[in-house]
């Protein structure tokens, strides 16, 4: 039998046992829905989170990453600008990636701890060397944006 | 702030009693192309109903069974979604019910969790478990990105692609905390490698001294190669049943006490401070000077709520009030060196802050109070992710049954993987052990859950 079919034939990888490659060539249309806010607040070089609206709610610091929603009482969140200054509460530098990663390594992972807010956002130092409190401010990647979030990055203070 | 009410922390309970009556698995590998994942489950499968002196035939106990539980972590690993309903008819189980579980890493914890809860319930009486992970189609630094897209993609996947440096930020602040020398965590690594050596089915044993493994090149400061765990391709199996179905197919039922899951923020950065949830051997006293007045700085970065939360529950489950003196074996999830110590605090194996002490003390070895990890664990024998908390509860089966060497010390079975027994061979089975605790964990504790096993 001989049939003509669309597309390439699979590379055989092994003969035995028999190991074809499945290729895999798309994308995802991935919406960041009401966070995109966030990610078009960096492009502008501002650092956007969430506050709850409700005045009874018992958490009255910032979320970042940001949520539309309140996980204590689920009311709403209005956005307003976090302190663009905060302090490593954590570091790793990370030499071996998985694969898709697009900073160049060795690169300083931190968590920030800002005031005011009461998560602490994982980004990494663009500058310096990462060392348990040391002050940074944030810094924008607003060129030429990936619209994720390697767009905010921190430099010593 | 996290505030719990007295319904969230209802101790649970199972309304009839669940046992295991078998555990079967596979040997684990980095690449298997030998066999297609259907294979890797009958294997395990068959190891389970034919090797654990049951008293049926393979074919009767296809016909004790009423509901099926499987365990696979990631379906774009596999590549294959609904890969159970094809395991499900390659073990010739169609056209019984059957339910497939995903919590991440403690993935294998969960489906065990959900079998117990069907026996327990009187849903069904004898529920196969199987579970598996085939992680070899892709490349390491692939795979590492699909682990990575079980962290947030949205604000974290991007910074690194990797699980490792998710684990390292939470060591580095656990270090900065606590003062933990880095050979301590090097000493976890060493002694999951060693006892891995005197396992047919591991993947990366070895002899290390704490010098190499601090030698080791760096994946993400501070973890080096060697404190991570493996990626495996592999199968595990338990056969849960209620009490009469039990005694029938064996006259070796180990009783499953306990199984409980406690969760967390996927993402590390949400953790919000919350008091020390206090379990059955501590008190208020006990953390009276913690953290120099920080104490309510918990669980931060360096403790799991999810497993102090299903430690709680399994603990108060099972009736046990001291688990270095309770129990007789541990297994952990030790995916990282860091996240073991970690987990031996959460646990209640020492208070928060004085983990390092469960490993110094000589209390983790095979020799020590509370033996941990005498499987290799994650680190030194297998993380085939959806099969490893499966994996745990079987070794923990063999041991308490005393069929450590059984299933570890024949030449036959390293020859049935290809291998051969080391001339050094010692055999780790853990004389008159009665309970045993297995902890299954995602994330970067994002779920987990906590079994206890008693010998009846
Ligand atoms: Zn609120």
């Amino acid at each position: 039998m001989s049939v003509e079919l669309n597309g390439s034939v699979a590379t055989i990888v092994s003969e035995e046992p028999l190991i074809i490659q499945n290729p895999k060539n798309w994308y995802h249309a991935h919406s960041y829905g009401g966070w995109g806010r966030f990610f078009k607040g960096l492009r502008q070089g501002k650092l956007l989170a969430t506050r709850c609206t409700n005045s009874a709610c018992a958490e009255k610091r910032l979320w970042l990453p940001p949520r539309c929603e309140c996980p204590d009482c689920w009311h709403p969140t209005e956005w307003v600008e976090a302190p663009t200054i905060g302090e490593v509460f954590t570091h790793s530098t990370v030499k071996y990636p998985g694969a898709p990663f697009r900073a160049s390594t060795p690169c300083p992972l931190i968590s920030v701890a800002i005031e005011g807010v009461c998560t602490k956002l994982m980004s990494y130092l663009k500058e310096g060397t990462p060392r348990m409190g040391l002050p940074i401010r944030a810094v924008f990647n607003r060129e030429r944006p990936t619209n994720t979030i390697l767009d905010l990055a921190w430099v010593p203070r | 702030m996290i505030r719990l009410s007295r319904n969230n922390l209802r101790i649970p309970k199972f309304q009839r009693p669940v046992f295991v009556v078998g555990a079967g698995m596979t040997d684990f590998r980095k690449r298997y192309p030998e066999k297609n994942t259907c294979q890797l489950c009958m294997e395990a499968i068959r190891m389970a109903v034919e090797e654990n002196d049951l008293k049926v035939s393979p074919e009767e106990y296809r016909r004790s069974v009423n509901w099926c539980v499987y365990s696979q972590f990631a379906d774009h690993f596999g590549d294959q979604l609904l890969a159970a309903a094809k395991v499900h008819d390659y073990l010739g189980f169609d056209p019984l019910g059957n339910i497939e579980v995903k919590t991440g890493g403690a993935t294998g914890g969960s489906a065990v969790l959900a079998a117990a809860q069907a026996i327990a319930s009187g849903y069904a009486s004898c529920v196969p478990v199987v579970g598996w992970e085939r992680m070899d189609e892709v490349s390491t630094k692939v795979g590492n990105s699909y682990i990575a897209s079980a962290a947030c993609k949205d604000f974290e996947s991007e910074l690194g692609w990797m699980y490792a440096s998710y684990y390292a930020l939470m060591a580095q602040r656990y270090q900065y905390e606590n003062n933990v020398p880095r050979e301590t965590l090097a000493k976890i690594a060493c002694k999951n490698h060693e006892y891995a050596r005197f396992s047919p089915y591991s993947q990366n044993p070895g002899h290390y001294t704490v010098e190499d493994i601090l030698k080791n090149d760096i994946v993400s400061d501070p973890l080096s190669f060697l404190e991570c765990c493996v990626m495996s391709v592999g199968a595990a199996v338990l056969l849960l049943a209620d009490e009469e179905t039990a005694y029938r197919l064996t006259d070796h039922p180990v009783q499953l006490t306990a199984i409980c899951g406690g969760t967390h923020t996927l993402r590390t950065a949400d953790r919000r401070h919350m008091p020390i949830l206090l379990l059955p051997n501590e008190t208020e006293e006990t953390y009276a000077d913690y953290f120099q007045g920080r104490r309510y700085e918990w669980p931060g970065f360096s403790s799991f709520l999810a497993t102090r939360m299903a430690a709680y529950l399994a603990f108060n489950m099972a009736g046990i009030k001291d688990p270095v003196e309770d129990l007789d074996l541990l297994e952990t999830h030790d995916a990282f060196t860091i996240s073991d110590i970690q987990t031996y605090e959460d646990l209640g194996l020492r208070p928060y802050g004085r983990g390092r002490e469960f490993i110094d003390s000589g209390d983790a070895y095979y020799e020590g109070r509370l033996p941990t990890n005498m499987s290799g664990g994650l680190i030194g024998t297998m993380h085939a992710v959806g099969a490893t908390g499966i994996f745990q509860l079987g070794e923990l089966f063999w041991q308490l049954n005393g069929w450590w060497d059984k299933f570890h010390a024949d030449p036959a079975r390293w020859a049935r993987y290809g291998k051969q027994k080391p001339s050094d061979f010692r055999s780790l089975q853990v004389p008159g052990a009665r309970r045993g605790c297995a902890v299954s964990h995602a994330g970067t504790g994002s779920h987990v859950t906590v079994a206890v096993m008693e010998r009846t």
